[in-house]
């Protein structure tokens, strides 16, 4: 298309005789093109497995990828907040740092090894059933006081191992959660 | 609709980090390394990957040691200076007063950081993007809770209408004078008034805010009176051009003729 000096001007007149008709809309447009990526999906209430409080959580999971995991606001004892730990509850298990599988390292041994679940699962049992065994306390002497205030010693049952650390964490208290 | 912030009440808060950690999850902001520095306070500033951070502040006063935390973010100002200052126009606001970045149209270019009277944008190397809080405008259009709000376990942060938030904080202050005398509430003018609402125990100087954060006027000046009228210029340049056109025209006709009358004398 052949334009002469006198029609580009005239293009170029009309175009710009046009612009303030089409708007200078320098308005910004709006922005954050990040979703809400929990939409529509069912939270799955869980327990914080941290501390002995017993958090109530909940789990936004869709195609076996958790979404979100947030604080139950229909928990009565946290109802909703979570702390530092409970909030990080999400790289438990989306985190490249984690064991993919359990690793042993058999006594003296220099070297981890890879071992499925079963394995490991039964190695515990049998291992804590023994320690148990060989350490359970079924009767122990404690001192308290008799009606006259003076110190006297009676036998109690206490039925326990001291050999295994207790784990006192909020998984094994989740019936406390489930008001 | 009306501005929506939150309220900080830094006397409730125990320094727990649930709101930081709850930002990183909601996010998906990785985590970084840090380092032991004599100091509770983890993360020692806000980073890219941190939008929001809980600062440990220590004081001791007649013999006794005060411990101050607060949590540290973006503001949300009413008259947002990196909003002004952004040549992609890649900063707005929500219908809430939300504070928001357009990542698409963000080029990395940092004057929102250096326009910012609170020091937060910060440059994200990895994606050539500045990064900040946006007070969560997905989550706060479904109904729910910013992510650092629904986190807090003493109720320090509040979600609500500016206006309200105010008043609760106006309350508190109110209550807190006798034990501290010099609480304050801070957010409530400062650079013009923010979306984010403090009540601060003691001077802001001690939670390491400003007392008066201010906005350069060079910035106010070109971005309020010399930039709004720069557009004018292209149309004032493309009116001028017409004219021209029409006038040579009409002027070229007599010239014409003039021209002729040359030759015939040459």
């Amino acid at each position: 298309m052949k334009v002469t000096r006198r029609e580009f001007l005239k293009i170029s007149g009309a175009a710009v005789a046009a612009l303030p008709v089409l708007g200078f809309d320098l308005k910004p447009a709006m922005a954050e093109a990040r979703g809400f990526r929990i939409k529509n999906i069912k939270p799955v209430p869980s327990i914080c497995p941290y501390c002995g409080c017993g958090c109530g959580l909940v789990v936004y999971a869709a195609d076996g990828k958790v979404l979100s995991t947030e604080g139950d606001p229909d928990n009565p004892i946290n109802q909703g907040s979570t702390c530092a730990k409970g909030a990080s509850v999400y790289q438990l298990h989306d985190n490249p740092r984690r064991m993919p599988k359990p690793l042993y390292r058999a006594p003296y041994s220099d070297h981890w090894e890879e071992k499925d679940w079963d394995w490991v699962f039964n190695e515990i049992a049998k291992r804590i059933k023994k320690t148990r065994d060989e350490t359970f306390i079924t009767k122990e002497k404690v001192t308290t006081k008799d009606e006259t205030g003076a110190d006297k010693e009676i036998e109690i049952t206490v039925n326990r191992t001291d050999a295994i650390a207790t784990l006192g964490g909020a998984a094994l208290e989740r019936m406390l959660s489930l008001f | 609709m009306p501005n929506k912030g939150y309220l900080v009440d830094t006397s409730k808060c125990i320094g727990c980090r649930g709101c930081v950690v709850a930002c990183k999850q909601w996010n998906q902001l990785p985590a970084e390394r840090t380092s032991f520095k004599g100091t509770y306070q983890t993360v020692p500033d806000l980073t890219a990957n941190n939008y929001t951070i809980v600062t440990f502040h220590e004081y001791e006063e007649d013999g006794q040691i005060k411990w101050y935390f607060t949590k540290r973010q973006c503001m949300h100002c009413l008259d947002p200076v990196c909003l002004k200052v952004c040549p992609q126009k890649a900063i707005s606001k929500t219908d809430t007063g939300a504070v928001v970045r357009d990542r698409e149209k963000c080029v990395g270019c940092q004057y929102c950081a250096a326009a910012c009277p609170f020091h937060v944008p910060r440059y994200d190397k990895v994606n050539d993007k500045e990064t900040k809080c946006s007070l969560c405008p997905e989550r706060t259009a479904e109904g729910e809770l910013p992510a650092c709000v629904k986190a807090c376990i003493t109720g320090a942060l509040q979600y609500g209408d500016r206006d309200q938030l105010l008043a609760i904080a106006n309350k508190r202050v109110s209550e807190l004078k006798a034990e501290y005398p010099n609480a304050n509430v801070y957010g409530d003018k400062q650079a013009g008034g923010t979306n984010i609402i403090y009540v601060l125990a003691d001077k802001p100087e001690k939670y390491g805010f400003e007392e008066d954060p201010k906005v350069s006027i060079a910035i106010t000046a070109w971005q309020d009176i010399i930039q709004p009228y720069f557009p004018w210029l292209i149309a004032l340049t493309g009116a001028v051009s017409v004219f021209s056109f029409f006038s040579t025209r009409l002027l070229g006709v007599g010239k014409e003729k003039a021209h002729e009358g040359e030759g015939i004398h040459g």
